[in-house]
């Protein structure tokens, strides 16, 4: 079973969930390294900014022994994040749900089909970590058109992916313009090991992207 | 048509100090309570900690301030509104985290202490 198919299980199970717990109003799984677990692979932000808030607090948490689990009661709904196996789940609640109930269902649910995909499937689940890297231009006349990142950033995507190698790379900006490119190690000693990601000045118009901003990176695998 | 705050009358110096004297009594008796770690009780004017191992005040502490923020950014992305309080679980304690007036409140303690009675307790005060 493939990665993608996976994540498409965990997503599928979630919505049904959702169908029989309509006090359910938004859910979503993250694995302990962040990465959010969505059956196109794209996060929106405000799972972006949840994942971010909860792993500030379980660097914290270390002092009463790690983070299980994290509940909000608010006046307009209620959220909890809760670690089922090496997973994060998240769920928002209406104001006045029943959350023993509620929680008693993804709790027995979701670890129920994670089971059951371990036993369908015994490759653990391992998805493809995106990385942040400032944006550099590559220019002169030997620039040619792929894009240039860190060797550990190939090694450690070509280590996901059983050894294959990583030749081509999205690349998507802070406004949610993407593309598409080549990508090769940086040649340059003096960029290495900056978190950079030099990218020829033609394909930096068309990104709209500028030199010293942040962009999102992830090998595209065949 | 006035909202809620504009309703609602601002306390005068006395009373917040009132309010918080009475919770500082609440939370000694917490404290006393079987399974309950420590308390700590911030305001723009002062800070009390009664943990009950000193060496883990600052760890605490900074655990917190952190609960607090970071809660409050997902209530606000999540439009959660007003926070009536935050839980989160460790592996073997529990804190539980609310915001009265200008205080600011964490409870410590092991997992099987009924964190909704002590919610109950504090927020008559």
């Amino acid at each position: 079973m493939s990665k993608d198919l996976y994540a498409t299980a965990l997503q599928s199970t979630l919505t049904e969930i959702q169908k029989i717990c309509p006090d359910i109003k938004y859910s979503f799984i993250f694995t302990e390294d962040g990465t959010i677990i969505t059956e196109d692979g794209e996060a929106d932000p405000l799972m972006e900014e949840t994942v971010h808030s909860f792993q500030r607090l379980a660097e914290k948490a270390v002092a009463i022994g790690g983070l299980d689990a994290l509940s909000i009661d608010g006046d307009h709904g209620k959220l909890r994040v809760s670690r089922v196996n090496n997973l994060y789940l998240v769920v928002k609640a209406s104001p006045h749900a029943d959350t023993t109930y509620l929680y008693s269902v993804t709790n027995v649910i979701v670890p129920t089909v994670l089971k059951l995909l371990e036993k369908i499937s015994p490759t653990p689940l391992k998805l493809m970590p995106s990385q942040q890297l400032v944006v550099d231009t590559l220019t002169g006349f030997f620039a040619g058109d792929n894009v240039q990142i860190d060797e550990n950033h190939l090694k450690e995507w070509s280590q996901h992916l059983d050894g294959e190698d990583v030749d081509e790379v999205e690349i998507e900006t802070v406004d949610g313009k993407k593309t598409r490119v080549g990508v090769k190690e940086i040649s340059d000693k003096k960029r290495q090991g900056k978190g950079l990601i030099l990218i020829p000045e033609k394909a930096c118009r068309e990104l709209e992207a500028k030199k010293g901003e942040l962009v999102k990176v992830k090998p595209i695998t065949s | 048509m006035s909202s809620r705050s504009e309703l609602e009358e601002i306390p005068s110096e006395n009373e917040l100090e009132e309010k918080t004297e009475n919770l500082h009594v609440s939370l000694k008796n917490i404290k006393a309570m079987e399974g309950v770690i420590g308390y700590i009780l911030r305001n723009s004017k002062s800070a009390s900690v009664d943990i009950k191992d000193p060496s883990k005040i600052i760890d605490y502490a900074i655990l917190s301030s952190t609960v607090l923020d970071s809660g409050q950014c997902m209530t606000d992305a999540f439009e959660l509104g007003r926070v009536n309080n935050i839980v989160l679980e460790g592996g073997n304690i529990k804190v539980l985290s609310l915001t009265i007036g200008d205080n600011r409140i964490s409870v410590f303690m092991n997992k099987k202490v009924d964190h909704n009675a002590i919610f109950k307790d504090l927020r008559l005060k």
